[in-house]
């Protein structure tokens, strides 16, 4: 019998069949994951990958535009306006460190006032109003006015700021003061005058022995001058050659646009109109050698007038006095002593750079790749030249998921430790469903706490004079690096907390039994047996813990404080009390407004890829740990 | 036994400083959690219930759920009384008041009114990305528990809903701003110029142009389902295998197909399973803003979703807002005062008042679940 | 060493004395008024049907019942060398390290050989290496281990087999110098040969340890034990040196046990 007369045996089943179908239906669901993830990395690629090319343009035409040759000056003279901010803030900080209790006593007068004004301004400004509209004195409404006023101002003056630094006397003296203080009167308290006055007595008083160093401060400040006017003169030339050449930029693309519509166009009419259209769009060439050979006159000026900087500013470090008694302005006179020969080092190579540099040096691609990689500056919106350096906001997002950690592993993993080991039924009846319940905040209503609680609560605490001896305090900015920090880490705490107490139920109870068996005492069993065995499930807890801190995007937002800048390091550990910007947080703060298709707007999608690359690294691991601490 | 006096210890056992010292100090830390989660819970409600709740009857302030959110005027009428008015009242009164002078005035955007778009869109939000991660997330789990076997293309499904469930929500933001909102097709006569493909349809005008579908209700649905799919799917095969594997022996040993078996013996069992690890998949749905923000979110609306439309599908096509993106922007957007705070911690409290009652319910169903279905 | 002496007044001296003793899980009884007294430097065997309370009664003795919430003695008491064990000012860390304990499925811990021997000395804080060289030699010599693992201490633990396993427990036990060994069911897990290499060591562990040890196989009771003990329902029906108890038994339902008819 040959195979194709073979009759099917009754049970076997042919062709289609409906279970066939259905289970096609229910494959092609799962494969949906596949393609999402797979859709996810393409349009993230897709979006992302034009960015080089269209940021080493950029990188382009600033050079050609000769922007990059006028920042190699503008990059001394703003070392040299720093150093010149930081000297002069060393030296007042010197003289209102030495009249501390002074300052002190006059801003807490002068804050009670202001307290007082800002409270009963309402009333206070409607019966002046009233006046100046030549109201009758003797009016029932002004009487009301007046009451109302006088109300607000009882109650204004019963929730004054706290005035540590003044006497029970003065403050009494000024809260009289204030409150018989005439309607019309718009003179300051005469405590807050005399306190004021004090002050700047005090001050003069300081001041005189410093006034070498205010005489080198000034001549240092005025050494700047020459070149500041060049820059500025440049600045003016370079921009105008950048917005032509950008403006033939936008013309040509318009024009390579309705060509290829006149390619796609359905009547020859039309396809005329658009080529037609095309011939006009044809920018004439940008002219740049002509603007550029008159930037490249200016090169001796430059480097002249950089040598006059370089001499004036020769003695600096000799002009200073070798330390100053108030700690902060010594800090400041640190940070200043450090960078004075890194800046003159600059000053000196500035002739040689200017000399050298050439307009038609070629930009590479990988020179976009490595700008944007080690970039110290994310840029974007100005006037000047947009820089997307990804350095500010990877340490940004690392110092927040550092202090979020540091935060969140010893309170996370010692809570799973205390109530897997330790805590009694009733305890941890009470403690898992509290933690567990701490994942549900959205993380938007975080960041809301973050900022109305938690962040004054930090500045206030950061004010007591007992704290100042906390490197940072008090802090400038309520919302900071630490701020975020630590709102991430109570929302990591939970994830790690769960899984690392996973970890520890997951050790067999027979190494504990053993580990007893063998004389070890409670602890000892904990912290020598269960503990290591669970190590690696922990420290996945931990790594998925940081995934997630590093992925949160709204508390950073919200929190972090925003500001696109490398925190400053010379203030030691208080440079996490400084803002900042993440990964997360700038997609989320510049995709709404950035134009379709810009550099800017792919440079986004960039800084999501990289983001995605390192969440998912991190979960890898993690998962690796997982499947290596299965018992 | 050499000894055995040496069993008796003089004075308390030794280490037990130590260990004393260790349990208090992990003690201590534990409970300082559990403290600072409380305190933030009181400082909430502190705030926020005397916006949502009043000393008379119903107590509750309704105008607060109901009302459209305005921007709020605040102002000192002539005699000093400080007013603080929702728009459209504040227009009433001046129409109310012509000529009278309006003194110290101020506006705060998104602070007047009540909430009841951001409640409405967020609902709209949830309900949406949920029914489309259960459709798609319980047939994949279908498929994992009860189909699959080892294979390559098992193996990338769950590879890749483990890289999916760790992905940032922002990178969803972006992959919906990307797919939905600029990239999946639509039918339509009028094509927008920056449509990446245009297929002919031969129908009238109408072509297949992969535009993306704006920022509109679906495309926020779509990146929120997608967001959620790994959770669903993770927690539904865990239901699904929770059911004995004798209950589908038993209904394959009575000549049912392989769906039937699931369909009568299975799929029964698990819904609750299923449902319950979906409600903890809504808190998280609704309380995401990331994702929503370039696909879906409005940080003001003057209409409710449904009203001003040509066509019911518009409401799909239309922008909302939503409760997570309404915080947002009341706590980023606008600058801090006293006539912002009702609107700022109000909504607040009714957003974590939604997520905590989800939550809870959640936890009170595993409990009820796990006790009643035994097998 | 078995002997032919009449039971009731063995005049071995009494390692560890049970005199009366009532054990309860919450208000479930386990054990009702056991009196049993274990000689020292002998191998006694608990033997009984599943659920008699001869593991419980075992690991009365090192009080790791204490780890069970609920567990309790109810009445009468344990002494070890005239000890009560139970006193209030016991130190239980001190009583554990005395009484070694093997359990049924071997349980090292996922440290290294070396790490898993000397781990009581650590507890004790010796961190000498020298010390702690020396004891895991002896221990791991005494484990009948040392020449299968010499070469290989700082592996893994539970990457041995599983009689090598048990040893290594049995090592790790006697690493703390106890004065008694109790081994609750240690071959149950365990082919014949591992089980056999188990029995050779009791054999030489019995000179310098008191050893109980609870069983399943009465082959292995009479292979093994010098004295065998026989319970039922949490109470002590037979206790004779093994020999007798298994050819002569007094009681009825030991015999029914014994020859297998038993339930």
């Amino acid at each position: 019998m040959s195979k194709t007369d073979e009759v099917p045996h009754r049970f076997s089943k042919q062709g289609f069949s409906l279970e066939k179908a259905i289970r096609f239906f229910f494959a092609s669901n799962a494969g949906l994951t596949i393609v999402i993830l797979v859709l996810i990395i393409a349009f993230l690629l897709k979006e992302g990958l034009g960015f080089f090319p269209g940021y080493r343009r950029e990188l382009e035409v600033y050079r050609i535009a000769g922007l990059e040759f006028v920042d190699l000056s503008r990059s001394n003279l703003t070392a040299h306006e720093q150093l010149s901010s930081v000297l002069n803030r060393a030296y007042f900080a010197q003289i209102n460190g030495l009249c501390a209790s002074e300052l002190k006593r006059s801003q807490e007068a002068a804050a009670v006032f202001n307290a007082y004004s800002e409270r009963s301004a309402a009333t206070h400004d409607l019966i002046v109003s009233n006046l100046d509209a030549g109201i009758a004195p003797d009016s029932e409404m002004l009487a009301t006015l007046r009451q109302n006023h006088a109300a607000s101002t009882r109650k204004a003056l019963a929730e004054l700021p706290a005035t540590p630094h003044l006497t029970r006397a003065e403050r009494a003296a000024l809260i009289q003061s204030i409150a018989t203080r005439e309607v019309s009167s718009k003179d300051d308290p005469p405590l807050v005058t005399a306190l004021a006055a004090q002050y700047a007595a005090a001050q003069q008083t300081h001041a005189e022995p410093l006034a070498g160093l205010r005489g080198t401060l000034d001549a240092f400040d005025a050494a700047g001058t020459d070149l500041s006017a060049l820059v500025s003169e440049m600045t003016v030339a370079v921009t105008a050659t950048k917005e032509a050449i950008q403006a033939g930029d936008v013309l040509e693309k318009n024009r390579t646009t309705l060509v290829a519509a006149a390619a796609h166009a359905k009547t020859p009419a039309a396809r005329e109109k658009l080529l037609a259209d095309a011939q006009t769009s044809l920018a004439a060439k940008t002219d740049i050698d002509g603007p550029m050979q008159a930037l490249m006159l200016r090169k001796p000026a430059c480097i002249a007038a950089h040598a006059d900087l370089r001499q004036a500013c020769a003695g600096i470090l000799d002009g200073l006095p070798a330390a100053l008694s108030q700690p902060e302005a010594e800090r400041l006179l640190r940070v200043a002593r450090k960078a004075i020969p890194a800046f003159m080092a600059n000053l000196e190579q500035a002739p040689q750079r200017i000399g050298q540099w050439r307009h038609d040096t070629p930009v590479p691609l990988t020179a976009a790749i490595g700008s944007f990689l080690t970039g110290k500056d994310w840029v974007t919106g100005g006037e000047w030249q947009d820089f997307y350096g990804i350095l500010p906001l990877l340490v940004g997002s690392l110092m927040i998921s550092l202090v979020a950690l540091c935060l969140a592993i010893p309170a996370g993993v010692g809570a799973a430790i205390y109530v897997n080991q330790f805590a009694s039924r009733l305890e941890q009846a009470v403690i898992k469903p509290v933690i567990e319940f701490i994942q549900a905040i959205p993380s938007v209503v975080l960041g809301f706490i973050g900022i109305l609680v938690f962040g004054s609560v930090l500045r206030d605490i950061s004010q007591f004079d007992s704290l100042a001896w906390v490197p940072g305090f008090p802090i400038e900015e309520r919302l900071n690096i630490f701020t975020a920090g630590c709102l991430l880490a109570l929302m990591s705490i939970p994830t790690i907390f769960t899984l690392a107490e996973d970890a520890l139920n997951n050790v067999p109870a027979a190494y504990a039994e053993a580990s007893d068996a063998l004389g070890a005492s409670r602890i000892q069993t904990s912290f020598r047996v269960i503990i290591p065995a669970a190590f690696s499930g922990i420290l996945a807890a931990v790594l998925l813990g940081l995934g997630r801190v590093i992925g949160e995007t709204m508390v950073v937002l919200l929190v972090a404080g925003n500001r696109i800048k490398i925190p400053d390091f010379s203030s030691g550990i208080g440079a996490f009390l400084q803002p900042s910007h993440t990964l997360t947080g700038i997609i989320a703060q510049e995709l709404g407004e950035v134009p379709l298709g810009s550099v800017h707007y792919r440079a986004l999608f960039v800084v999501g890829i990289l983001l995605f690359a390192i969440v998912l690294g991190i979960n890898a691991t993690a998962h690796k740990f997982v499947s290596r601490s299965r018992h | 036994m050499n000894n055995p006096e040496s069993l008796i210890r003089t004075g308390l056992p030794k280490g037990h400083g130590k260990d004393l010292a260790v349990r208090v100090l992990l003690a201590a830390g534990t409970y300082l959690i559990v403290i600072i989660a409380a305190l933030l819970f009181c400082k909430i409600i502190k705030d926020g219930a005397p916006v949502l709740f009043t000393t008379k009857a119903p107590y509750v302030d309704l105008g607060f759920l109901l009302d459209k959110n305005e921007t709020l005027h605040v102002f000192d009428d002539a005699q000093g009384q400080r007013h603080q008015l929702p728009a459209s009242k504040y227009s009433e009164y001046v129409k109310h008041h012509a000529g009278a002078t309006i003194y110290n005035e101020q506006t705060f955007s998104y602070s007047g009114g009540g909430i009841i778009g951001p409640i409405v869109g967020t609902v709209l939000l949830t309900v949406g990305s949920m029914v489309l991660a259960l459709f798609f997330g319980v047939s994949a789990a279908i498929y994992l528990s009860e189909y699959a076997r080892q294979s390559p293309f098992i193996h990338a499904v769950r590879l890749a809903i483990l890289n999916l469930a760790g992905i940032p929500s922002i990178v969803f933001g972006l992959f919906g701003f990307s797919v939905f909102v600029l990239a999946v097709p639509v039918i339509t006569s009028t094509p927008a110029d920056r449509s990446l493909l245009i297929l002919p349809l031969f129908f009238g005008d109408a072509v297949l142009s992969f535009q993306g579908w704006n920022s509109s209700l679906m495309a926020g649905c779509a990146t929120l389902a997608c967001m959620i799919l790994p959770v669903i799917i993770t927690a539904s095969e865990e239901s699904l295998r929770a059911v004995p594997q004798g209950f589908r022996d038993a209904a394959l040993a009575m000549g049912a197909t392989r769906w039937q078996a699931i369909r009568t013996c299975v799929l029964p069992f698990s819904i609750p399973g299923i449902l319950t690890s979906s409600l903890l998949a809504i808190t998280r749905v609704a309380g995401e803003t990331a994702p929503i923000m370039f696909t879906a979110a409005v940080a003001a609306k003057d209409d409710l979703p449904w009203q001003a439309l040509a066509n019911p599908f518009d409401l799909l096509a239309s922008q909302v807002q939503a409760l997570p993106y309404h915080i947002y922007t009341l706590a980023a957007r606008i600058p801090a005062s006293e006539y912002t705070q009702r609107a700022q911690y109000g909504s607040v409290f009714v957003f974590l008042i939604l997520v905590a009652s989800l939550s809870f319910g959640s936890m009170l169903l595993r409990a009820k679940l796990r006790s009643k279905l035994k097998w | 060493m078995v002997t032919d002496l009449p039971p009731p007044a063995a005049p071995l001296p009494a390692a560890i004395r049970i005199a009366d003793l009532c054990f309860a899980y919450h208000a479930k009884p386990a054990l009702q008024q056991i009196t049993l007294d274990l000689p020292a430097h002998q191998i006694t065997a608990l033997i009984g049907p599943s659920g008699c309370g001869k593991s419980t009664l075992l690991r009365c003795i090192n009080r790791i019942n204490d780890r069970i919430p609920g567990a309790r003695i109810t009445a009468g008491s344990i002494h070890i060398h005239g000890i009560d064990i139970n006193r209030p000012d016991i130190d239980l860390q001190e009583l554990r390290r005395r009484v070694g304990m093997v359990f049924q499925k071997s349980n090292p811990f996922p440290k290294s050989i070396y790490e898993n021997v000397v781990f009581s000395l650590r507890l004790s804080g010796i961190h000498k290496r020298s010390e702690l060289d020396a004891t895991a030699e002896t221990a791991l010599h005494a484990a009948a281990l040392w020449d299968e693992v010499k070469d290989r201490l700082h592996t893994r633990a539970l990457g041995l087999s599983g009689g090598q396993q048990q040893r290594l427990c049995i090592a790790r036990a006697i690493a703390s110098q106890p004065d008694i060994l109790l081994m609750d069911e240690p071959c149950a897990a365990l082919d014949p040969i591992a089980t056999l290499k188990i029995e050779e060591l009791l054999h030489q562990l019995k000179k310098q340890y008191t050893i109980v040890i609870v069983t399943h196989s009465m082959a292995q009771a009479t292979r093994c034990a010098d004295h065998t003990a026989f319970m039922d329902l949490g109470r002590l029906i037979e206790f004779r040196p093994t020999l007798q108890l298994f050819n002569t038994p007094h009681h009825p339902q030991t015999l029914a046990y014994v020859t297998g008819s038993f339930g």
